[in-house]
């Protein structure tokens, strides 16, 4: 068979276009969009408790964590379909049940220590949640855990040192570092 | 030298072996989503995917999830070493240009 190299140079290309397509389609690469969602969501979240007064802020807060549950939900449940192997579903229970687990503990955590403010108890949450991120990188490698320990150094950056405007460096520090590195994790897959 | 083959040269089953490879060893693709996936028809892709799985290249699984009929495909070893010779055999096309 006689391939030209321009006909060869089409094929290489198109593989590479295919092979890319999919692995934005079907592999872990889509966990990108969990980090857009819930980097909207600390966006909108704490510059809520930035300008808002706090029950109020509080209440945007809880709806702003549905609502990105219920996303975070959907795109999981779409994220697999059509593609499965002898291991997802025991790894997909497996994750399931560490989310649950590491909620239950930051819920016990908090109940032990019983923050005194607004900020000690963003701050647990934020380090609890980090963690778990953390974890998923580890177990899924779609990110390593260095942004995890960037995002970690900025929020304690952020309580310690700037407490006047924790909140202001939380939700565009790490909110918006969250959407970029979503939309960088696309870009770069 | 490694040869072109010239089943996996055709324009649609090279998108097709190029997609399988690209999942794990263990992992295989439901039908209607390669479908999308390629952007072709049902009868398109089926007839393509008969040739494939002739030749050896792929594995067609028909099961029942949740009582409704679903066909899973993957890329044999076979497959994969076939195709990995193929896209060596394009480059070194390329490379010799």
């Amino acid at each position: 068979m006689n391939v030209s190299p321009t006909e060869a140079e089409e094929a290489l290309a198109a593989i590479q276009t295919m092979m890319t397509k999919t692995r934005r389609a079907i592999s872990s690469s889509g966990a990108y969009v969990f980090f857009i969602i819930w980097g909207f969501v600390w966006l909108l979240g704490f510059l809520g408790s930035q300008f808002l007064p706090q029950d109020i802020g509080g209440y945007a807060w809880m709806g702003l964590d549905t609502l990105g549950g219920i996303l975070s939900a959907i795109v999981g449940v779409r994220m697999n379909r059509g593609v499965r192997s002898p291991s997802s579903n025991i790894s997909g229970k497996r994750i399931g049940i560490f989310w649950i687990l590491l909620f239950m503990y930051c819920i016990a955590t908090i109940a032990v220590v019983w923050p005194a403010s607004g900020k000690q108890l963003s701050m647990l949450i934020i380090l609890f949640v980090i963690v778990g991120w953390m974890a998923m990188g580890l177990l899924l490698s779609f990110a390593s855990i260095r942004w995890g320990l960037a995002l970690t150094a900025l929020a304690l950056i952020g309580y310690f040192l700037l407490p006047g405007i924790f909140y202001l460096w939380m939700a565009v520090l790490g909110g918006g570092g969250m959407i970029v590195l979503g939309l960088y994790i696309r870009s770069r897959w | 030298m490694a040869d072109l083959n010239e089943t996996i040269h055709q324009p649609v089953r090279l998108r097709i072996m190029a997609a399988l490879v690209t999942l794990g060893a263990s992992e295989e693709v439901d039908f209607s989503y390669l479908r999308d996936l390629l952007d072709v028809t049902d009868g398109n892709l089926g007839a393509h995917l008969r040739k494939l799985e002739e030749a050896g290249y792929i594995a067609v699984n028909k099961v029942f999830v949740e009582r409704k009929p679903r066909t899973f495909i993957s890329a044999t070893a076979g497959g994969r070493k076939v195709f990995q010779e193929h896209v060596a055999a394009l480059e070194l096309i390329l490379k010799s240009k």
